[in-house]
Parts: structure tokens; C-alpha cells; sequence
């Protein structure tokens, strides 16, 4: 285990590299650049040069890249914001709790919906009940959330005067007013990602269901809940588990259009301001940060299999 | 019932609303918040950002020498008639080279650390004014100053290296020239920290949640006696566009924009909807057009110009994208800018139909003449993220051109490639897009026209054109400086180096309860919210 664990970790080395490499070059590849994002036109050839030399990007690709990677391991220093000059990994710290909140809020809204629907439908497979959840989970998969964000944000606004967009309160300052600000788009954000939550459960839970030891089950003559919850549930559960590890990413890419359209001030904004900003330094240090929490989260998801599955062994 | 009531009341709400005659003529009352839904400012310096955003917000808490007018000190929403600010008077001398400037004794900057309240004196104009011409991305319109300085603690006297008539206008706009304390800069090395942000405006900045709020406070010692009427605003950050609506509709803030701004659409809807808000059309500095490679084939040849400009069917566009209500001449000078303005009515009507005429008759004749009697191809390079309505002119532009036989591939560009590229005249042939908004005439005719500037995207290079073009700019007299604009504007009706396109009218949404909040073309929201206050 605990070689699995290192191993695991060391590979995690080259694959943060590439991500690092990759998003340096890919935001130098588009066209135009910081400088010219900061002036819009308005500046001619001197005032751009010294805006480069300012901001360092007037020297090589390779010695910016290796000053940006070299602060990071050596100093733990992730730079500073072109556009507002501040330390990014502060601005990351002091963010990072809302988004966190909301990507806990969704998984446990797709969760608690998918697997509750997904079991439903499984055990009553080819009933109304199926039927209905089926279309739901199709629906689910089919509205794009930012859509779906859109139209809760609007449309109350137009019929009923309201709208669940309010400014933010942190959780440490008053949980219920907070709660009240991260329900709605963590549910919607939630339902959406539930979609293929429920799928994934119920095509699961029927292939379990038909396995030779819950057959041992029904003619031990234990009741369908217990059958269900206590022998199905369990193994049915790791497809689920590695789905949402998989969409661990999709979590947080997703916070960027829910935290832009619901006012929250998180991650995501950070990233997507940045990103239209062509700040390069906050779109890399970002990006690296978040690629190696995935990593790190699907290692802890890996190993979680082997609670819920006690014939994996690493 | 009510509801029905409301709407037939509408029309008359907005008719007797539009003017804020009314609204001026109540005893304003004093207090209150004011709540606006806007994106997050990209940097708080006023020098290290050319953003609207970041000159909209910190206009609140600082002045300048010099001012444009607003609230009920202004004519229409481009009066851009000089006011004092922090300079209470002024000379220029006869040769309109050296300007000296008397500041306000007794003004305080807002009393904050390092700066503490300290008196606002010469060396801060010289210092705020040297810093923006090394710093900011707006420079260039400083490019005849000479010399900035301090003769005495409250004198300060700018020589230019040529006579240069739109000196006064840039010192004015809310962009350019605020006046900043050099200790707060030592301590914070740069005015992008909230604390740093130390004026002497009619609000002070007290407090800035990143990504959630800024809090500005009335500023109790500014030095306009009685003003501002509210005690203070805050801004909550909105990054979408369909949530600052929302909020507004929701009654959650006053303004759904820095300035107030909605679409047409959603002024429409609004005016619909919701009838407890105030939705206001004003006629705005904007300008959209076609621009073209005139140094190149095959628009170097004035007869393809001339069929692209017949080709536009403005009053048809007008009244399909604008609701009949923009306005078909805004080229080379905005409709909105009145005072420079020469309507295409008071031009020789056989040189206007090439900037406002349709007739694709004409239009496909020039072209034969020119060999292109089978059509032509072009592209079209262009940015579709500019607010709505922009996405469909770009496609009835094209509609527009294909009818006389001038195909168009539209060519959409990602937002830095275009700004970086395309609006810098680096395209071929043929592109399209708007117009920064400028509030000095000079900008849409000697930035636009001038040879080997970024801003002149046609690259236009017409030696007698820019005669004209350096003359206006020299010229001290405004009563000359106008006529030389208006024989300028002649000159160029039938050039067709740019094809202009209508423009809509800009609306302005709030509560019918913030009273004299008008409109200013001029940047800065501060002095818009110094004659503002609600009622309620």
C-alpha cells in the first residue's frame, strides 16, 4: 500500500510537468498578448515595450517558464497577477473556500439524487418508476447547467420580482446565511451532474443484482431492502465512486460559469476573469494548483476502492 | 387589472420621464445607498488600466483639474464644455502653448493613511500628470506636452511644443488625468491596493471584498459644499450580464450597469415588465463601420468604397435591429456629438449618398466599372463577443454586400487576436466592428484618418485630408477649429474609407426612485452620482 502510494505520487511528478508545460505554451499560442489585452490598441509601439519589459515578457519563453516553475518548487512562490499585482496564492487561499463549499455541495446534491433515482430504477427495472427515472437522467445529462443557472437566475426575476442571487456571506460569518446563497446553485450544478450519476447506478445495480451471491440472497429468503442496501449497494457502488473521481475535474471547471452567473466569489471566477484578462501568470499558478488536487483526489478515490471492495489490494 | 393599468401608463411614464427637468425641479433628499451590479474593475490604477471599469469606479473617489459637466450642469449627455475641478481658474496663453493653472486652496485629500488629509498642492498635479504620461496606456494624447511644472504651492503651468486644441478635453475626461497623492504610491507601489486609493472626490473608498463588493462612503470634507446627496454607494460584483438584470428586476440593486446601460432588447423588455423602473433611450457617442484596406486591392479604388456604402440599406437596418430609433448618420462624427457634428442634410446631396444613400443599382454599376462586374469575394474579420445588437450587424452587413454581388465570409476572431490585430489595421481587405467612444472630436478624425496610426484602421493616407486633419488640431479658436471640422466632414462624405452603420440609442434602467442620475458620455461615474439621490 504504502509503495503503491509513492509510486503513485512520483508519477504524479511528470504528469503536473506536462500540465505546467502545457498551459505556459497554450497561452502563449493565443494570439495577441497581455500587453496588448491591457491597452486594447490604445498605446503605440514605445508605451507596448515598456509594458513587455515591465512584465518580464520581453525575455525567452524558457526563461519565463523556468523563473514561473523555478519560484513554485524552490519558494513556493506562485507569482503575482499581472493586472492587479497581487500574490496568487493568496488570492487562491482566500477563495478556494467557496469553491470547495460548492463542489462539496454538488457532489453530495448528484449524489444523494443520482444513486437514490439510480436504485429506484434498478429495482424496479421496466416500471413507471423506472421510466420516470430514466427520462430524468436524460434530461439531466441533456441541459447544459450554465442553461439551466441562466434561466433559475432569470426568469423568477420576471414573474415573481426575486432572484436567487445575492451578495456573498462566507460560511465562518453566518452558516444559515451562507447556506441560503450556496443551495441553488448547488442544486442546480447538482442536478445536472446527476444524469449520468443515476445511469451509471442503475446499470451497476442491475448487473450486481444479477450475480450468483444476491441470488444466494433472495433464497436465504432476506428482504429486497436488505438485499438492496446491505449486498447490491456496496459493489454497485465503485463504478459511481470512479465516475466521480472522473468528474472531479468537471466539479471544478464547472464552478467557473456557476460562481460567474450566481456572484460567488471563488476559484472559478478568479480563473475565468483571468483567463479573458490573458493574465498568465493566475491561469497557469491556478491551473497547476487545481491539476494537482485532481491528481491528488483521484489517488484518495483509487484507494478508496479498496474500503469498499476488500478483495482490492494494493 | 392593475397590471393593464400599468402598461397603458407606460408610455407616458417614459415620455414625461425622459427629460430629468422633472426630477431636478424636487428638493433632492439626502442619504441613502446607492446599489450597483457591475463586473469586477481589471486594476484600480487609473494608469495601469485603460478598462472603463477601472476609471468608472475610481472616478468616485478622485478629481481632476479640470471637468466636463454633468447632472443639471449639463446641456446633453456629450456636453463637453470645460469645468473647473481642482484648478478653480485657468489662462492660456496667445499662442495656446503655455496653460497655468490656479488650484482650489484648502482642498483635502480624503483622510486616509500615509496621505492623512494632507492639502492638495502644485507638486501633486505635476507628479499625477508626469505619471500618467509615463504609465498609462492613454499617453499618446500627451504627446505635445513639453513641460509639466510646479511654479508655486497652488500654481501649476503646462507648456505644449504646439498649439494642440484638445489639450483641455483630454485634461477633462475621467480616463485620463486624476490627481493622486506620490505617498500613497511609496507605500503601496501602485494604486491598485483599496487602500491606496486616497482622492479628493465626493466619495472615499472604505472598503473592497475581492470578487463580492466595494463600499464608497461620502466624503464629508469634499469640497463642492452640500454634495454628494447620497451616502455612498456600493458596487456588488455581477459578472454575468443576465444577473445584473435580474437584480435589478429584483429590486436587489439600482443600477444594472456602471453607468445604468441595458441593450435595446432588454430596455424593451424591461419597459414591459417592469413598470416601477425608469428605462430611458439617450442618444450616445458610438459608431460602428465597415473598414477596409484602402492601400490595397481591391478597395484602393473609391468606386468599391462608394458600392460597399450603397450598398447599406440603413433604414431598413434601423428599423429592423433598432426599433426605427437609431440614428442612419453617425460617421465620421457620432449623431451624439452635436457641437462638431455636421448632419449629412447640411452636406452637397450628391457627395452625402455615399455616406448615408442606399442604392444597390448604383452599387453594382461601380463595381462593372471597376471589373468586378461578376462580384467579388471578401472577408469580413470581426469580433462577435461586442454587446447585442452586434452579432447581427455583422450578418446583415453581409446580407446587405451579397445583394450586390459582393460576397462576404464572415471571419469571426478571438476578442485578443482582433484587439491585438484586426483593430489595429492589421486584417486583410475588409473588417467591421465598433468604435471606442471618445469624447474629443479628434480622436474620430485624426486618430482615424492619419497616416501610420494603429487607430487609422482603413489606413487612410490622403495628404490633403491631413492637412485638414493637423490644422483642426492646432487651431485655438473653437469657432475656426469647427469650421475646418465641418469642411473636414465634407471632404470626406464621399471618400467612403469608412462605411458607417446606424446606431442605436443607448438605454438607461434604474427605479424610478434614484432621481437625477443623467447621463454623461464622459467616463467618470463620480460626478453623475454627485447630483443623484433617492427617493424613497
Amino acid at each position: 500500500m504504502k509503495q503503491y502510494v509513492l509510486r503513485r505520487v512520483a508519477l504524479a511528478v511528470p504528469t503536473l510537468f506536462l500540465v505546467s508545460v502545457i498551459v505556459f505554451l497554450l497561452l502563449r499560442l493565443m494570439p495577441g498578448d497581455v500587453a496588448t489585452r491591457m491597452v486594447e490598441g490604445h498605446a503605440y509601439a514605445p508605451t507596448l515595450a515598456a509594458l513587455r519589459h515591465d512584465l518580464g515578457l520581453d525575455r525567452s519563453m524558457h526563461a519565463q517558464y523556468a523563473e514561473w516553475i523555478g519560484n513554485i518548487v524552490l519558494r513556493g512562490d506562485f507569482g503575482r497577477s499581472y493586472w492587479t499585482r497581487q500574490p496568487i496564492l493568496e488570492e487562491f487561499v482566500r477563495r478556494f473556500p467557496v469553491t470547495l463549499e460548492l463542489a462539496l455541495l454538488t457532489i453530495i446534491v448528484s449524489v444523494v439524487i443520482g444513486v437514490l433515482v439510480g436504485i429506484v430504477s434498478a429495482a424496479r427495472q421496466d416500471s413507471v418508476s423506472d421510466y420516470i427515472g430514466r427520462i430524468l437522467s436524460i434530461f439531466a445529462l441533456s441541459v447544459p447547467y450554465f442553461g439551466l443557472a441562466v434561466v433559475v437566475v432569470v426568469l423568477p426575476s420576471i414573474w415573481f420580482r426575486w432572484t436567487p442571487v445575492w451578495t456573498y456571506v462566507a460560511f465562518s460569518v453566518s452558516p444559515a446565511e451562507n447556506l441560503k446563497i450556496m443551495l441553488i446553485p448547488a442544486l442546480v450544478f447538482g442536478v445536472t451532474r446527476a444524469g449520468p450519476i443515476m445511469r451509471i447506478m442503475r446499470s451497476s445495480l442491475l448487473d450486481v443484482l444479477r450475480q450468483d451471491y444476491i441470488r444466494t440472497a433472495w433464497s436465504k429468503g432476506l428482504s429486497e431492502r436488505r438485499i438492496i442496501l446491505r449486498h447490491a449497494l456496496k459493489n454497485a457502488l465503485i463504478p459511481v465512486i470512479s465516475l466521480i473521481g472522473l468528474q472531479m475535474p468537471l466539479y471544478i471547471g464547472g464552478s467557473v460559469i456557476i460562481e460567474a452567473i450566481f456572484r460567488l466569489p471563488g476559484v472559478g471566477l478568479f480563473f475565468f476573469e483571468a483567463l479573458g484578462k490573458l493574465d498568465y501568470p493566475v491561469v497557469q499558478s491556478v491551473n497547476l494548483i487545481i491539476a494537482a488536487m485532481v491528481v491528488g483526489l483521484n489517488l484518495l478515490i483509487d484507494l478508496s476502492y479498496a474500503f469498499l471492495d476488500p478483495r482490492i489490494r494494493y | 387589472m392593475r397590471r393593464l393599468a400599468l402598461l397603458l401608463a407606460l408610455p407616458l411614464i417614459v415620455v414625461t420621464a425622459a427629460p430629468a427637468s422633472s426630477a431636478d425641479a424636487q428638493t433632492p433628499k439626502r442619504g441613502g445607498v446607492l446599489r450597483i451590479a457591475e463586473r469586477e474593475a481589471p486594476s484600480l490604477d487609473p494608469h495601469l488600466s485603460i478598462s472603463f471599469l477601472t476609471h468608472s469606479y475610481v472616478s468616485l473617489a478622485y478629481s481632476q483639474l479640470v471637468r466636463f459637466p454633468n447632472g443639471p450642469e449639463q446641456k446633453h449627455p456629450a456636453d463637453f464644455s470645460i469645468l473647473p475641478d481642482l484648478a478653480e481658474k485657468w489662462t492660456v496663453s496667445k499662442d495656446g502653448k503655455v496653460y497655468t493653472f490656479n488650484l482650489r486652496r484648502g482642498v483635502r485629500f480624503h483622510t486616509k493613511p500615509p496621505v492623512n488629509g494632507r492639502e492638495v498642492v502644485a507638486e501633486d498635479v505635476k507628479y499625477s500628470l508626469e505619471r500618467f504620461m509615463a504609465k498609462s496606456g492613454f499617453n499618446t494624447r500627451f504627446e505635445p506636452v513639453s513641460a509639466i511644472e510646479a511654479i508655486d504651492r497652488h500654481t501649476v503651468r503646462v507648456t505644449l511644443k504646439e498649439p494642440y486644441a484638445p489639450f483641455l478635453n483630454h485634461l477633462a475626461n475621467p480616463s485620463f488625468c486624476v490627481i493622486l497623492p506620490r505617498e500613497a504610491e511609496e507605500k503601496f507601489k501602485d494604486f491598485n491596493h483599496p487602500d491606496a486609493v486616497i482622492g479628493t472626490g465626493p466619495f472615499v473608498l472604505r472598503s473592497y471584498d475581492k470578487g463580492v463588493r466595494v463600499v464608497f462612503e461620502r466624503n464629508p470634507d469634499y469640497f463642492m459644499k452640500g454634495f454628494p446627496y447620497l451616502d455612498g454607494v456600493v458596487i456588488e460584483i455581477t459578472p454575468d450580464a443576465a444577473a445584473r438584470v435580474a437584480v435589478l428586476r429584483a429590486g436587489k440593486a439600482d443600477l444594472p450597469h456602471i453607468w445604468g446601460w441595458v441593450s435595446p432588447e432588454e430596455g424593451k423588455a424591461l419597459q414591459k415588465t417592469s413598470p416601477e423602473l425608469l428605462v430611458v433611450p439617450h442618444q450616445v457617442i458610438g459608431q460602428g463601420f465597415i473598414y477596409m484596406r484602402t492601400d490595397q486591392p481591391p478597395f484602393n479604388d473609391i468606386r468599391v468604397r462608394r458600392a460597399v456604402s450603397l450598398a447599406i440599406d440603413r433604414k431598413a437596418w434601423n428599423d429592423a435591429l433598432l426599433f426605427g430609433e437609431g440614428c442612419i448618420d453617425p460617421g465620421p462624427i457620432p449623431c451624439a456629438l452635436k457641437e462638431w457634428k455636421l448632419d449629412a442634410s447640411k452636406i452637397d446631396a450628391a457627395k452625402a449618398r455615399y455616406l448615408i444613400g442606399h442604392d444597390p443599382a448604383e452599387a453594382k454599376k461601380l463595381l462593372a466599372e471597376a471589373g468586378h462586374g461578376k462580384g467579388l469575394t471578401v472577408p469580413m474579420f470581426h469580433w462577435p463577443g461586442y454587446v447585442v445588437p452586434w452579432r447581427s450587424y455583422y450578418e446583415l452587413a453581409a446580407d446587405n454586400l451579397g445583394k450586390v454581388g459582393i460576397t462576404v465570409e464572415l471571419k469571426p476572431e478571438e476578442y485578443g487576436k482582433y484587439i491585438s490585430t484586426t483593430a489595429l489595421g492589421k486584417y486583410e481587405k475588409m473588417a467591421m466592428g465598433p468604435s471606442t467612444p471618445f469624447t474629443e472630436v479628434d480622436d474620430f478624425l485624426y486618430g482615424r484618418f492619419y497616416p501610420e496610426l494603429p487607430t487609422n484602421q482603413s489606413r487612410v493616407a490622403d495628404a490633403e485630408l491631413s492637412k485638414m486633419l493637423t490644422a483642426q488640431r492646432r487651431e485655438m479658436d473653437p469657432k475656426k477649429r469647427k469650421q475646418i471640422v465641418d469642411d473636414i466632414q465634407r471632404y470626406l462624405a464621399d471618400k467612403a474609407y469608412y462605411v458607417y452603420v446606424p446606431q442605436w440609442p443607448q438605454y438607461v434602467a434604474h427605479p424610478n426612485y434614484v432621481k437625477g442620475f443623467r447621463h454623461h458620455d464622459g467616463y467618470g461615474l463620480g460626478m453623475r452620482l454627485l447630483f443623484t439621490w433617492l427617493d424613497k
